[in-house]
This record gives C-alpha cells, sequence and structure tokens, in this order.
C-alpha cells in the first residue's frame, strides 16, 4: 500500500510537470529581438530583396507590399508534426511511469499469479508505452517522411533521431513480448533510453 | 545485466557522438538544457539586424555555411552584392562578419542549421539561400505558380512571405501559411 501511494504521488507529480515542461519548451527563446517583422525590413527598399534571388526571378520585379496574410497568419494547434511531437512525449511518460509502478510478484507458477502479473498496473503501463511507442514512430513516418536523406549520412540528426527513435520502439515492443515470463527490464529501459535520447536530439 | 550496461554504453556512445553534443561541447549542458533549439538560432545581434534588415530580411546566419559568409562578407563582394553596392566601414564589416561567421550553420547546434551543414558538400559555398541544397530539397514540391507565379511571393528569397515566423528562425511546415493559397494543407 505504502509504495502504491508512493507510486501514486510519484506519477502525478511527474504527469503535473509534464505540460509546464512542454509549455516551457515551446515557449519564444527571451533574446533581444525585435517583436515586430518589419524591423527586419525596416520596411523599406524591399523590392531589393529580391536581388538575392537568380535573375531569371527578377523579370518582372515590381515592389512587392508586404502581405497582411502573415501577420494574421495562426499555426494550427492540430498537425501530423504535433501529434508526432506529443505522441513522442506521452510514451517517454508512460515509460517512466511504467519503471514507477509496483512490479508484480516475479515467480508465477499458478495460471491465477500469471493473470494477475498480466493485468498489473505495470503491464498495462508497459503495454501502453509500447503501443504509443509504435503509433510514434508510424506518425513520425508520415508526418516526417521528407526529412530523412540517408545521403546526409547518420550524424544527420533527423537520420538519427529515427534511428533511435525506431530501435527504441522495437525494443520496448519486444520487452513486452517477452514479459512477464522472462527478463525484460533491460529492454524495456534500454527502449525507453533511445526513445528519450531521439527526442532529445531534435528537441 | 552485460546486456543493458552494453546497450546504455551503445546509445550513449551514440549520444555523445552526435553533432549535437559535439557542437554543444559539453554534454551536460546539452542534456539538460531544455530550451527547444529545432529551428535556426534567431538574428540576436543589432548591428546585424540593423545592417542587412536595411535592405532585405536580415537571412540568420545559420542559413548558410561560413564558407558562404566568407565569400559575401568581405569588402570586394560588397561592392557587387548581387547588384548593389552595399559597403560598410571595416569595423562593421568586421562585426557583421564575425557574427555570422560564428552562428553560421555548420557551427550552429540548432538543427536545422545542422541538417543544413550536412547536405551541404565540402567545400562547397553557396551564395544565396536558394542555392542551399537542403533549401531547394525542401521546396522542390512547391509549384511554380505559388511563388514565382504568385504576385505576393515572387521568389524563394522572400522566405517571410510564407514562413509566417521566419523572423523568429523558425522554418517549419506548420508555420507555412503561401499567400494567395489559404487551401494549401501542410
Amino acid at each position: 500500500m505504502k509504495c502504491n501511494i508512493r507510486f501514486i504521488v510519484a506519477a502525478s507529480a511527474f504527469l503535473i510537470a509534464l505540460p509546464g515542461v512542454v509549455y516551457a519548451g515551446d515557449a519564444v527563446r527571451d533574446i533581444a529581438i525585435p517583436s515586430i517583422t518589419s524591423a527586419y525590413t525596416n520596411g523599406s527598399k524591399s523590392y531589393m530583396l529580391a536581388l538575392n534571388d537568380d535573375p531569371s526571378s527578377q523579370k518582372n520585379g515590381n515592389a512587392i507590399q508586404p502581405s497582411p496574410q502573415a501577420a494574421e497568419f495562426e499555426p494550427p494547434m492540430f498537425s501530423r508534426s504535433n501529434a508526432h511531437k506529443y505522441l513522442g512525449l506521452s510514451t517517454l511518460a508512460l515509460v517512466v511511469a511504467t519503471a514507477l509502478a509496483p512490479k508484480p510478484e516475479e515467480d508465477a507458477t499458478t495460471q491465477a499469479q500469471l493473470d494477475e502479473q498480466k493485468s498489473s498496473t505495470h503491464a498495462k503501463l508497459g503495454r501502453a508505452a509500447a503501443t504509443l511507442a509504435a503509433a510514434t514512430v508510424t506518425s513520425g513516418l508520415l508526418a516526417h517522411w521528407d526529412d530523412f536523406h540517408l545521403e546526409d549520412g547518420w550524424a544527420d540528426p533527423d537520420n538519427m533521431h529515427a534511428m533511435l527513435g525506431t530501435a527504441g520502439a522495437l525494443a520496448m515492443l519486444y520487452a513486452v513480448s517477452k514479459a512477464p515470463a522472462e527478463g525484460h527490464a533491460g529492454m524495456g529501459m534500454a527502449g525507453g533510453i533511445a526513445m528519450g535520447g531521439a527526442i532529445k536530439l531534435t528537441w | 545485466m552485460t546486456k543493458i550496461l552494453k546497450t546504455a554504453a551503445l546509445i550513449g556512445a551514440l549520444l555523445i557522438n552526435s553533432t549535437y553534443a559535439q557542437a554543444e561541447e559539453n554534454i551536460w549542458n546539452w542534456l539538460t538544457d531544455f530550451q527547444r533549439a529545432k529551428e535556426v538560432k534567431p538574428v540576436t545581434d543589432k548591428q546585424f539586424l540593423k545592417e542587412c534588415g536595411e535592405c532585405h530580411f536580415a537571412y540568420q546566419p545559420g542559413l548558410l555555411p561560413a564558407r558562404s559568409w566568407e565569400k559575401l562578407l568581405n569588402a570586394d563582394a560588397l561592392k557587387n552584392h548581387f547588384g548593389v553596392n552595399a559597403e560598410l566601414d571595416k569595423e562593421t564589416l568586421q562585426s557583421i562578419f564575425n557574427y555570422a561567421a560564428e552562428n553560421s550553420a555548420d557551427k550552429s547546434f540548432y538543427k536545422r542549421s545542422r541538417k543544413i551543414a550536412r547536405a551541404t558538400a565540402e567545400g562547397e559555398a553557396p551564395l544565396r539561400i536558394t542555392e542551399v541544397r537542403y533549401i531547394k530539397r525542401k521546396h522542390k514540391d512547391i509549384p511554380e505558380k505559388m511563388v514565382k507565379g504568385n504576385n505576393d511571393v515572387k521568389s524563394l528569397s522572400y522566405c517571410n512571405k510564407c514562413h509566417t515566423q521566419a523572423d523568429k528562425g523558425v522554418f517549419d511546415e506548420d508555420t507555412v501559411s503561401i499567400p494567395n493559397y489559404p487551401d494549401r494543407i501542410n
């Protein structure tokens, strides 16, 4: 009981803290730059910008008036890219919750004990984490397919993100498939670390 | 247990060897910094912003490798800066060049800058943003009618016409809004 309460308190604190971290991460850096776009061009001589393009594009070079569209535009709250981001963060949260959750008795000899192991909080969280990990990889492929370019090498941040993320998800699925009969903690932890590393690389 | 240690060591080695960790120099600084750095570092130098922004969008130094800034920001090159005399006094030029070189794509730890650096071949020094291999690749599927044929865009070099947060260094798809094509799905 004591252990359960400790787990619930720790998990709650983590889940409460997580949105704050995400919000802080999304907030614009506190840097000394002008807050209005016009400061970047000083609102003058905008026609000269075309000079940075190839000559063919300058043939019809009338002065271009600033479009009001940019100022009014609000990025969508729901997008494939956002879905991928939040699935990944949720996976990490579930990995931590799985690790914190009390583990069932290891030596199950009867069917009842086995059933109890499979229906424990730890097992449910582990399965949810692995499922979310698979969903994260799938959504990543859909949202960021054009960000992978093998010719840029494995040190390319997106290539490494994809490699670590996929390896992490596979490790977690493998760990779930081996549980509870065989040892799976190492593989599950490695999957979680790889997933966390993948997120950090492109954060 | 050995398996766990081996796996952890492999993942650790991959992370430490990553371009981000290398660029940050200190793995712990990198690991404990939760500020987002997935785009391009915004321009923070007021002089750079003033001198470049007087005539055009002040392109972030992280959009070009240092080699390109070396070719662009020198006294000779500025006499004919894409057809315009953009000469600067020696001190201003030095200051702007230093800022651009220190924050160039190959020195930055911001993700999009790293990708620009990775995609640029060794020795290659594109002079135009629109000639950067990564940027060309990202825009290759955009129909010409949306850019050159679009009176409110005209050219890919007007980053901030479609990238609504270009001034903050954000160039992701979610913040793209092509003038006259409001229904374009990202």
